[in-house]
């Protein structure tokens, strides 16, 4: 049986990287086409190929020119032909884990979450529920080291960034802009509606893995209560 | 034997890069290489360094050094008179420092980032994920940089350097062209669009940073408003802003980017682009990419021996 091999429309980003991006039109979590793809050139430690960037739709190879002596359409249509021959390939996230991230839901650490009720129309509680019940996608990474743009979160407690940033949000806030949650990996001015805090430590310069998440990964807010909070408390900025 | 560099002043925006930090952008660590990677490499080959060694990237106004030891310092790049103990000395060219000496920059005649290479090996403690290039940090007052001795042959300028000094000159500083590959979002501009950005001259905002050229120049708008969604961006990105600018990401960008990306600067014309003062205008051009990338490999005879 012939199974579908998966066609990804190829784009110049410049002269210094290619795009593949994903066919599969509406986005519901990330192509698993391309995220399967995403591993294979992962895997496969390309000579010349310095970042493999996924995020939504897309995965952007930024390469090296003098690595690559042929027109950047043809040697990227070579590495997907690899991929389509090799046996690795779909599927190959069927067996994903959830991770699960702690967050205090406390209105001393969610900072906006009396505004994000008022906004909402629902109870703290409803707030709580409906955005710890949902799994999320991580869409991307971007913006600070190890911030991940999670999505989608449901209709009825999403809210729009501030209309100027906050100067300074705490690291391990989590917050909500429109459709899409994250958690800030380091103290940072920022723009988003925080609801809570998370104790644990997203991103750690220090660490080999460096960050929780890579794009493609499923999230899960758990939630606990303030006295857990500062038992499972690893950031040192806290007052 | 150690030799070592200290700030004694802190300029406005100095650090120390390479080539970039690479293999680490999806997780949202950008590269922070250099803004004009033509005169680090330069430094660094007058010098007979590795080309991609780490230097010193300036602005003025730029920190203060002192050095502790006799050691060869070059600096390349942008003119911002350079002086030692203030007796001014030559840019692109070998220097001798000795020990207790000050470098210190009196003021911006040309361009915008001075490089100051040094021959020797910066100690592997200020690396950081396989590159040396400072982290969201910039040099602070105190910061001492360990040096470790390398031999000396004679590092003098040959004709060979003499040839690739004027070609790197040439090309960021006598030419003011900034050629761009066309991007995704390109035909979601209005023709008028089209047609201001092709003819009308661009300068460079005084807001902007190492993440980012905004320029001066007519408003940009698409043909209808579009939400894109995100994707990665790299150095050199024409991104439209709602409000009609545009901003050309430069060495410190963010991974991705939401806005319109209308093209992207090839990657010869970035140290002119970064070096480009304010008041100076410039047109964009089309280029493509199998001429671009025969442009990127001409400039490696420059420094190949």
């Amino acid at each position: 049986m012939q199974s579908q091999r998966p066609t990804f429309q190829i784009q110049l980003l410049g002269d210094h990287a290619i795009v593949y991006k994903s066919n599969a039109g509406q986005l519901k979590g990330i192509d698993q086409d391309l995220l399967a793809f995403t591993q294979f050139v992962t895997d496969e430690k390309i000579h010349g190929i310095k970042d493999i960037i996924l995020a939504y739709d897309t995965l952007t190879l930024v390469y090296d020119i003098l690595h690559f002596d042929s027109n950047p359409f043809l040697f990227a249509n070579t590495i997907l032909e690899q991929f389509n021959a090799s046996k690795k390939c779909l599927n190959a996230m069927e067996n994903k884990s959830i991770i699960e991230i702690p967050v205090c839901y406390d209105a001393s650490l969610g900072i906006d979450l009396q505004n994000a009720i008022k906004a909402s129309n629902c109870s703290i509680d409803e707030l709580i529920q409906q955005h710890s019940d949902k799994i999320y996608t991580v869409y991307c990474l971007g913006f600070l080291p190890g911030f991940a743009y999670m999505g989608d979160v449901p209709n009825a407690i999403q809210l729009p960034r501030h209309p100027s940033p906050r100067s300074k949000v705490l690291a391990g806030s989590v917050g909500i802009a429109g459709r899409q949650t994250g958690i800030y990996p380091s103290t940072s001015p920022g723009g988003w509606q925080i609801i809570g805090r998370t104790p644990i430590k997203i991103f750690d310069p220090t660490s080999t893995s460096l960050t929780l998440f890579k794009a493609g990964d499923q999230i899960k807010f758990k939630p606990i209560d303030l006295a857990s909070f500062h038992t499972l408390n690893a950031h040192e900025d806290v007052d | 034997m150690k030799m070592s560099i200290r700030i004694i002043k802190k300029g406005i925006s100095d650090r120390i890069i390479d080539a970039g930090r690479y293999g680490f952008q999806h997780l949202g660590i950008q590269p922070s290489g250099p803004m004009d990677f033509l005169s680090a490499q330069l430094a660094n080959t007058i010098l007979d360094n590795d080309l991609n060694q780490p230097v010193f990237e300036l602005h003025f106004p730029a920190s203060i050094f002192e050095f502790e030891e006799t050691m060869l310092i070059c600096i390349c790049g942008a003119n911002f008179v350079p002086v030692i103990n203030d007796k001014s000395i030559t840019l692109n060219t070998p220097i001798q420092v000795n020990p207790k000496d000050q470098l210190s920059f009196l003021q911006p005649i040309e361009g915008r980032s001075c490089y100051l290479g040094f021959k020797g090996k910066l100690d592997e403690s200020k690396k950081w994920l396989n590159s040396f290039s400072s982290f969201q940090t910039t040099l602070n007052k105190g910061d001492h940089f360990v040096i470790h001795k390398v031999a000396e042959i004679d590092i003098s300028i040959n004709p060979f350097k003499q040839h690739t000094i004027q070609q790197v000159q040439k090309n960021v500083f006598n030419e003011h062209e900034i050629r761009f590959i066309p991007g995704p979002a390109w035909n979601d501009l209005a023709p008028a669009s089209i047609q201001l950005l092709m003819q009308e001259p661009f300068r460079i905002d005084a807001k902007s940073n190492r993440m980012g050229f905004l320029f001066n120049g007519p408003a940009i708008h698409l043909s209808a408003p579009k939400d894109y969604l995100s994707s990665a961006v790299t150095m050199g990105t024409l991104q439209l802003l709602p409000n009609g600018q545009i901003i050309v990401l430069m060495a410190d960008h963010q991974t991705i980017g939401g806005y319109a990306n209308l093209g992207q600067i090839i990657l010869v014309d970035l140290p002119r682009l970064a070096q480009l003062n304010n008041q100076c205008p410039f047109k964009l051009s089309i280029i493509n990419v199998q001429t671009a990338h025969q442009l990127y490999r001409s400039i490696q005879s420059w420094f190949k021996h």
